[in-house]
């Protein structure tokens, strides 16, 4: 049983149905991704899964248990960390304090572990931003800001970690960085789920994709298997080179 | 509109509610036809006068996002305008009605808009708030001073004051009748103007979706212009039609319209029917109260105090709020933060106390020693500045709008009259502030799950209510009973309300309040607070529960309040209804958030605002100068929108590199300012124009070294060492 599953997923907003009837499934120790034209109902999806958007129908499963009535901080209690595709931060927080907020609500949880400031700064570490620790992230460039975000949703332990767009605003030996770092975290037994335009980034990266498009499933499959699938082709990269960033 | 099983829970409730209170008051006045019908022209002529202050309200909400608190205070200004043509002038009334909701009106929200609030569409809604009430404080300032309350005025009504026709035995004045016909003409109007023409059509898309608009080649400055001229014309219709019923008085007129904001929060300030239909029920009930209930002592503002009351049970019945991701640009367009030094807050918390000892033992040369009145004004100052510490943590760090933080601190001084009054022991202090903080979570509870103008809403309802209601019962504050507060009895001092002793006791309370604060700001509970207000949405996603948090920032808050009331009743000696209400806290509220409220020196700056005016007003008499205490908090919260950091953020900058400890200098400020927004490169030329400070702020943001550009602004090179 794959570590998340969510099945017959439907969101509408208004009379418009953004998702419909959509399932994906997440298993832990791989890189999952999730890729799809501009309005495919990506984000409105990874929404869903954090709680922060009603569902018209459908449930959400982590590790056996239904989540779908939780909210947004007892999903992240339960596991589920998420990073934004528009950066969402704490801007008036240094880049350690923005990672220690999470980290002390996971000491508050748990009362285990080393305390909340090494944890942090262990966090911080990992996405290389040790340096620049007492920064005001409102000051941060964007690509910088994103990984202050990478280091925070690690801080609460999660089991399932969301990503949308990680790799935007991230410099190409960054990027390769980021790469390295996501495989070596669902080495450790993390479910990765990623939003991506940057299809070398996804190719390269993700065991398993599932492809949306008009907020449906389109396919799913390993690289190889969508890269030839002759509708993904036809809706999705067989117009140019994925989109503009 | 789908009402929800709970909605109608809620109405239901509502309903059962308000019949048994009126069968327990019930007056025993005949019930009449005739009664009844005169009750429903009256009721019916004050709900249209609501409905069309409402619609002034959601039309500039929904098209520009901005809730305009000014709204009564302009209907009373161009109500006063109007008085002034037409009775003082002696125009006639249908020019005088033209030149001020035609022409002077629309002109005056058009100016509004151009020089205040367009500047403001972009800032946090704090802000957007605080200069919204400070127009409404320096509007009610400017017309206090313009037509002062020396003499009396009437507004007369339409067509005078006894004519009419009967009906069913009721008589119906002209101006009633042309209230009722203007208010459902101008919902008409209204209805058609917004959803059958192309302005209206774009005036609703604006809010929608700024830059998509401006895509559809319809501009979006005009459309807010357009908006703020037909609110501000319809505040004028409003005012003009209920000066004569209310008489023309600067604050009643105000309230009067201050009222309409149930009414809009019945349509959820968006729906005109909605808001319409509760603006009758508002009309209708308060004149069947007045009418046909008897409530007993304590209860006999219940009339008004019914908005209030409306405007709760609406908020409680709202669903709630999704936790939604807001972007970048709002997330982070906020200010830099000076984070102040634990060493630096003790250090100046030392140098307070000893300026203050010294100089008000007339230690210091040449300035000489307070008086009686300089004590007295020096104990207003610190109270105030601690009343104003509550708001760091609640308003500054969490974002959270409170403006009743009054209404707490005349908790607290009953608190301590009723438990410590007779002896003013000093324990008495403590329990007042922990009594209070429940009071915090009271009116926390039902409105943090909202959208945060709504809580800014239900605290200004609290503080109404509060002073109609709470502080007017004969057990709670009775000013006739002769009750004295004792001294201050503390470490076996006795401390006067009034004493030098009193005043550097307050001065080491606020010095530790300070050192307090600073050392909280760096612990995880500052932290906590301080991420619910940059990122909702991240701040859930790190596990954080949201209500929870702001249940107990706001208990936090009111408990130092309550803690700076009983210090209140300690120097006044006796308590009055009056010190309370909701209009002598908003200064407190607004001089704070002009200091910067983030910081706890912005208290002290407040504190000191407060006490400057009325030495001020005090020593050069000036008549213009009558209504400074509220024309000045007024005039320099609007000014917010120049300076949204706060003048104590300012002046610390300047400031701190004199420090001789400070061996590090400020930082160098790389183009001569710090970088305000955060842009996407996508949004470049759809919601941000392409103008080359974006570009500076973009090169800044992407780290490209301020070299590579240096002929792009002069200033940029000087400035980087």
């Amino acid at each position: 049983m794959a570590l998340l599953e969510a099945s017959s997923i439907t969101v509408k907003f208004g009379g418009i149905t953004a998702l419909d009837d959509v399932a994906i499934s997440v298993d832990a120790g791989e890189v999952t991704g999730l890729i799809g034209p501009n309005g495919a109902g990506k984000t409105t999806f990874f929404n869903v899964l954090t709680g922060m958007q009603d569902i018209a129908a459908g449930t959400v499963v982590l590790d056996g248990s239904d989540i779908t009535a939780l909210n947004v901080h007892q999903r992240a209690r339960r596991g589920v960390a998420r990073t934004f595709q528009r950066l969402e931060t704490f801007g008036h927080l240094n880049a350690l304090e923005n990672v220690l907020v999470a980290a002390e609500m996971r000491q508050r949880w748990d009362r285990t572990g080393s305390g909340p400031a090494s944890e942090a700064r262990r966090c911080l570490d990992r996405v290389g931003l040790l340096a620049i620790a007492d920064r005001q992230v409102a000051n941060l460039p964007t690509g910088t800001a994103r990984l202050v975000e990478l280091a925070r949703a690690l801080a609460i332990r999660p089991r399932l970690l969301l990503l949308d767009e990680p790799s935007s605003g991230l410099s190409e030996v960054e990027t390769h960085a980021l790469s390295e770092l996501l495989r070596g975290l669902a080495g450790e037994g993390l479910a990765v789920l990623l939003v991506e335009h940057d299809m070398s980034f996804v190719m390269g990266l993700c065991s398993q994709i599932n492809v949306f498009t008009f907020g449906k499933n389109l396919a799913v499959g390993t690289p190889s298997e969508i890269r030839a699938n002759p509708a993904v082709q036809a809706s999705y990269l067989g117009s140019g080179h994925g989109e503009a960033q | 509109m789908n009402l929800s099983r709970g909605n109608w829970a809620a109405i239901a409730l509502t309903v059962a509610g308000a019949v048994l209170l009126s069968a327990l008051n019930w007056s025993g006045r005949n019930f009449s036809a005739a009664a009844v019908g005169s009750m429903l022209v009256i009721g019916l002529t004050l709900g249209s006068i609501y409905a069309v202050s409402a619609f002034g309200l959601v039309v500039v909400y929904t098209t520009t996002g901005v809730f305009n608190f000014a709204q009564g205070a302009l209907g009373m200004y161009w109500a006063f305008l109007y008085w002034e043509l037409r009775f003082n002038r002696g125009w006639p009334a249908p020019i005088a009605t033209i030149a001020v909701v035609l022409v002077i009106a629309p002109i005056g929200g058009v100016v509004l808009d151009r020089l205040i609030m367009r500047r403001m569409q972009s800032t946090p809604l704090v802000l957007q708030l605080m200069s919204t009430v400070g127009l409404m404080l320096g509007i009610m300032g400017l017309a206090a001073t313009q037509w002062r309350v020396d003499r009396g005025r009437n507004s007369q009504p339409f067509f005078g004051r006894t004519g009419g026709f009967e009906i069913f035995s009721v008589n119906v004045t002209w101006h009633r009748l042309t209230t009722i016909c203007v208010a459902i003409a101008l919902a008409l109007f209204l209805r058609l103007f917004l959803h059958s023409t192309r302005s209206g059509v774009a005036m609703r898309a604006v809010v929608d979706d700024r830059s998509l608009t401006s895509l559809t080649g319809v501009n979006p400055a005009r459309i807010s212009g357009l908006a703020w001229a037909l609110g501000s014309s319809l505040a004028a219709i409003a005012g003009i039609l209920i000066a004569p019923e209310s008489g023309m008085v600067v604050e009643l007129l105000t309230l009067v319209v201050i009222d309409a904001f149930a009414a809009a929060a019945v349509g959820r300030l968006a729906s005109l029917p909605l808001t319409f239909l509760g603006a009758m029920i508002l009309g209708v009930g308060q004149q069947f109260i007045r009418s046909f209930l008897d409530f007993p002592d304590g209860f006999s503002n219940a009339d008004r105090a019914l908005p209030t009351i409306l405007l709760f049970v609406v908020v409680l019945a709202l669903p709630q709020a999704r936790v939604r991701a807001m972007g970048a640009i709002a997330a982070t367009s906020s200010r830099t933060r000076q984070a102040m030094r634990l060493s630096d807050a003790a250090l100046g918390g030392m140098a307070l106390i000893v300026t203050v000892t010294a100089w008000s033992g007339g230690l210091i040369p040449f300035v000489g020693s307070w008086t009686g009145t300089g004590i007295n004004r020096g104990v207003t100052m610190m109270i105030t500045a601690i009343i104003m510490l509550s708001l760091v943590p609640l308003t500054g760090w969490a974002g959270q709008v409170n403006f009743a933080p009054l209404a707490f601190a005349g908790f607290g001084a009953v608190m301590f009259l009723k438990l410590a009054g007779d002896t003013g022991q000093a324990w008495g202090l403590v329990a007042a502030a922990l009594l209070t903080a429940p009071i915090g979570v009271l009116i926390a509870l039902p409105a943090v799950r909202l959208k945060g103008l709504y809580l800014a809403l239900a605290t200004m309802a609290f503080a109404r209510g509060f002073e109609l209601l709470f502080f007017t019962q004969p057990g709670v504050i009775n000013p006739d009973s002769g009750e004295r507060i004792a001294a201050l009895h503390f470490m076996g001092w006795q401390l006067d309300g009034r004493s030098r002793g009193f005043l550097i006791f307050l001065t080491v309370v606020f010095a530790i309040g300070v050192i307090g604060l600073i050392a909280l700001e760096h612990s995880r509970f500052g932290r906590r607070w301080m991420a619910i207000n940059d990122s909702e949405a991240a701040a859930a996603m790190a596990g954080i529960n949201l209500n929870e948090t702001k249940v107990v920032v706001f208990a936090f808050s009111a408990a130092i309040a309550g803690f700076g009331g009983a210090l209140f009743s300690i120097q006044q000696g006796t308590l009055n209804p009056s010190q309370f209400s909701l209009l002598l806290g908003l200064p407190i509220v607004l001089l704070v958030v002009v200091g910067g409220v983030a910081y706890p020196a912005a208290a002290l700056f407040g504190g000191v605002s407060t006490i400057a005016f009325i030495v001020i007003k005090d020593r050069l008499g000036w008549t213009w100068l009558s209504a400074l205490e509220i024309l000045g908090p007024g005039a320099m919260a609007v000014a917010l929108v120049a300076r949204p950091r706060g003048a104590v953020f300012d002046i610390g900058r300047s400031l701190s590199p004199l420090l001789p400890w400070r061996d590090v200098p400020r930082q160098p400020r790389r183009s001569g300012r710090v970088i305000d927004q955060t842009y996407e490169i996508g949004d470049l030329g759809l919601t941000t124009p392409f103008t080359e400070e974006a570009m500076i702020d973009l090169d800044r943001q992407l780290d490209i070294a301020d070299i590579i550009r240096p002929a792009v602004a002069p200033d940029a090179a000087a400035g980087d060492s």
